[in-house]
Formats: structure tokens, sequence, C-alpha cells
């Protein structure tokens, strides 16, 4: 989507540019509140506008959230589809290392710096610990939690990021299962 | 020469406190505002301009102003010459006119050496408490202000009549700006048949008028580009109440193209209101109240340009 269309959308849901989802959706359901009938901040101004004028702010509404929610979307396909398997041909041979192997911390920030993705954003909109994103993609296994913990975390990264996130989990937790019976075989 | 184009000769600015609807505590906001910028070391000047219901003096334990405004409606003193100081440092005041005038017996040319001397003030922040009503003279002296404050209660009457009072003021403003240019009765003429222009509102007034005369245009895009308006909303109880002036805010942008700025506001306080009904000399242990972060909150959003957080993830 251009730019101008969709500053257009997140004015129309008085939000900044990119604001993360999680406002979006907020912002729309207190809108709609207010614009789907008798708000006492609608009542006085009754008189000199009509319904009609009500209804087509309330559809505006309606339509920027759903083009937002559209376009939030779109962002991780577009590295979804740049590393399936319809690779993109001038990415040659780097891209055939990142989508041959297994995914590993390397690789996966390698897959989110190509999408341009910052890691601030997936700290803001998964809500996680900036830390602990950079330890998940250094590998830095001390610093993760628990496996269980580790497996939700890396599911929604790929996600995020439309990768596939059975595979992503299955092939990091690998890695660092095989880590974690090295280091604390006395546990046993 | 316009009032609003009159060129200023300070560095200092010129608040103005209005909103419409009596008893939302526009002095009360005037006075703690005013008192807050003094705390911070600026020079502050307070005005009442509540014509027929002044009682900022008493907000400082000043019972029988000695000086007023009459004198410089009847008597043609000069306004430098009618502020009183205060028991507060950086804080000075003139006294609203207590006694005769009424806002219809004000004359033209009174209303423009009023703003003229008010402009010239010797004072960092002159903050004028305006009353209630949307008399044109209030709108006039709205609009003259670097920053205008609208208080607000969180009740239909108050947001009507605040509704009122900012399309009002608008209206004055689109028609001055257009005199400034030449075209004196245009707004004013298709206003009075704006049902066969097929025109509802001051927003497809303006619309219109922007259409229709592409130079017009320019004009008002850029005059009303200054018209932000300032929102405080006064004696809440609850999230819903903060919640409200959110509300207004986007109802104004997206009915009347009005932006406003939330600035803040002032939850409901028995001891405050108290001590107001009271005409307790309340400014002179101001920070005793419950109120006074708020209040800091707010005159620094409002300095600062900031909005007001809103509760419940929003």
């Amino acid at each position: 989507m251009p730019k101008d269309e969709l500053k257009k959308y997140y004015d129309m849901l008085e939000l900044p540019p990119d604001a993360p989802l999680r406002d979006i959706h907020n912002s729309f359901m207190r809108l709609k509140k207010i614009y789907s009938g008798d708000s006492i901040v609608l009542a006085p101004l009754g008189e000199e506008f009509s319904e009609k004028k009500r209804k087509r702010v309330l559809e505006q509404i309606e339509e920027a959230h759903l083009k937002l929610l559209e376009a939030k979307k779109d962002a991780p396909s577009r590295t979804a589809l740049l590393f399936s398997d319809g690779r993109e041909p001038e990415d040659g041979p780097e891209m055939d290392k990142i989508g041959d192997g297994p995914y590993t911390g390397p690789s996966l920030r390698k897959i989110r710096e190509k999408a341009g993705v910052e890691l601030n954003e997936i700290s803001k909109e998964l809500k996680l610990r900036m830390e602990l994103l950079k330890s998940l993609e250094d590998e830095k296994y001390e610093a993760l939690p628990e496996a269980i913990y580790l497996k939700v975390h890396l599911k929604n990264y790929a996600s995020f990021l439309g990768l596939d996130p059975v595979r992503v989990t299955e092939e990091y937790l690998r890695r660092y299962q095989a880590w974690k019976e090295k280091t604390v075989p006395a546990e046993k | 020469m316009e009032m609003t184009q009159t060129t200023k000769v300070r560095e200092g600015e010129i608040w103005a406190v209005g909103g419409g609807k009596g008893g939302t505590g526009k002095t009360f906001i005037t006075s703690s505002v005013g008192t807050y910028l003094a705390k911070k070391g600026k020079n502050v000047v307070l005005v009442d301009m509540d014509i027929g219901g002044a009682n900022l003096h008493s907000f400082f334990g000043i019972s029988r102003p000695q000086k007023s405004l009459t004198s410089f409606f009847e008597m043609g003193a000069s306004l430098s010459d009618l502020v009183v100081k205060t028991e507060l440092d950086n804080i000075s005041l003139i006294s609203g006119d207590v006694h005769s005038i009424a806002s219809d017996k004000i004359t033209f040319s009174q209303k423009l050496k009023l703003f003229r001397q008010i402009m010239k003030l010797n004072a960092q922040n002159v903050i004028i408490d305006l009353g209630a009503g949307s008399h044109y003279n209030t709108l006039d002296t709205f609009l003259i202000a670097d920053r205008m404050i609208v208080v607000l209660v969180p009740e239909v009457i108050a947001i009507e009549n605040m509704y009122h009072f900012i399309k009002n003021s608008l209206f004055r403003k689109v028609k001055k700006t257009l005199k400034e240019y030449g075209f004196k009765e245009i707004v004013q003429h298709i206003w009075d048949r704006r049902q066969s222009y097929g025109i509802n509102n001051i927003k497809e007034l303006i619309d219109y008028l922007k259409d229709s005369f592409s130079y017009i245009g320019t004009i008002l895009d850029h005059e009303l580009a200054a018209f932000k308006v300032h929102l405080v909303l006064n004696m809440v109880r609850n999230n819903n109440d903060i919640l409200l002036g959110a509300s207004i805010k986007s109802v104004m942008m997206k009915y009347l193209g009005v932006p406003i700025q939330y600035s803040g506001y002032i939850e409901y306080n028995d001891a405050v209101w108290k001590s107001v009904r009271e005409r307790k000399p309340f400014m002179l242990n101001y920070l005793a109240t419950g109120c006074a972060k708020e209040i800091e909150v707010l005159v620094d959003n409002i300095v600062k340009g900031r909005e007001v957080s809103l509760p419940g993830g929003y």
C-alpha cells in the first residue's frame, strides 16, 4: 500500500504511522464506540450534522481498521515470500544457505535483517525484552528462558517474520536441547 | 488595523481560559495554572475578564480589589496601572469589573485598546480568565491568545456549550481573517443564506469557501492552522470521564476539522470545590491541595505540546 494511503488510515484511527497492532485494535474499538450511537460527545452536534455523516465516519473507521490489519499482515508475508521455496533468483547463493540449512540464531537474524525488520519492532509488538531477542539470535542459550517459554517466544518471532513457526521452533530447540544436555548433565 | 494583526512587542505569551459554560472551574484553572507558572519563576499577570462574575481576586485573598477594569472602561485608566500584586511571588492580577459594565456596553475601540494594552503588559505569561458565555467580545479575547484553553466538566450541557463556544470562535476567526483580506461581508452573507447553499455547519461553510475561491482556501488554510485549542477536563471521577477528552478531540477533528490538544485533566476534589465555593484564598496554600500535581502536568503539557496519556491501554 502506498505510504500516503497508509497514513490516511492511521490518521483516521488517530494513530501515529506504524503504530503496533495492539494500538490499531484499541483505537478502533474506542472510536467505534463513539460513532456507533448516542454518545454524549455526538448528541450536541446532532442538529447540524446528519446521521449520514455519522455513518460515513463509522464506515471510514471500519475501512481504516481493515486496511491496516491487511497492511500489517502483508508486512511479514513479504518476508515469507522471499524465503519460501520460490525464492527470488537475484538473492542467489546466500539465500540458498539460509533457506537450506536448519534455522539457527544467526540465520534468523539474517532473515530478519534482510526483511528490514528492526529488533525493537519485534520487541514492541511481541512485548519481549530486547536482551532476550538478542540472546535468541546470538544463541546465548544460558540467557534464555526454559524451553517451554522459549518455544512460545520462538513461535511468535517466526510468525512475525512470516516463517513457518513449527519448523523454526523444532530446529532451533534441537540445538538448544543439545547444548543443555552437554552443560547440565549433573541434574540428571 | 485589525487586532489579530497587531504585532506583539513582548516575548511573553498570552493564554486565555474559556469554554462556554459557567461553573466548570475556569477561574480555578486560571489561578492555579498562573500560580504554578509563577512558582517556576515566570513573571505572571492574571486578567479577570469575567464581566459581571469577576471573582479571581478572591482566590488570592483579596476581597475588595482597590483597582479593577471598571477604571479602564469608565475612566480610561491604562491597563498597566491596574496591575495589583498578590501575596505570592511573581504573580499579579488585574481584577475584573465587579460593578457595572455589561459586555454589550464595551465599544469596539475600547476593545481594541484593551487588546493592545494586554499585549503590552509587562509579563512573561498573561493569563486571561474569560468567564462563561460565548459573547463576541469573549470570543475575540479568546482569539488574541497564543494558547487557547477551554475548560470542561464531564457532563452533556458543558460539552454542548463548549462546542458552541469553539464553533463560534472559529466562525469569528474565519470572518476576521477574510475581512483582513478584503472580503468583508462574504462570510456572513453566505452563512445567512446557508440553506440555499446547502450548508449545515461551520465545517461545510469553510469547505464551501475554500472550494469556491481558491485564493481564500490558501488564506484560510494558513490562518486556521494556528487555530489549536487546548482542552482541560475538570472534576473527573473515573477513567470514563478521562476518556471523554479523547472522544471530544476525535469529534472535533472529524466533524469540525478543529485540532484539539487534550492537555490535562483534574480529578474531582471535595476540598477544592469547598474552598472555591466559600471563596477561600485558595491559591495561598494551593500546594496543599491534592490537584497540584495534575496542574503541573497540565501546564507542562501545554508548554511542550504534549497530551494526556490515556488510561486502559488506549
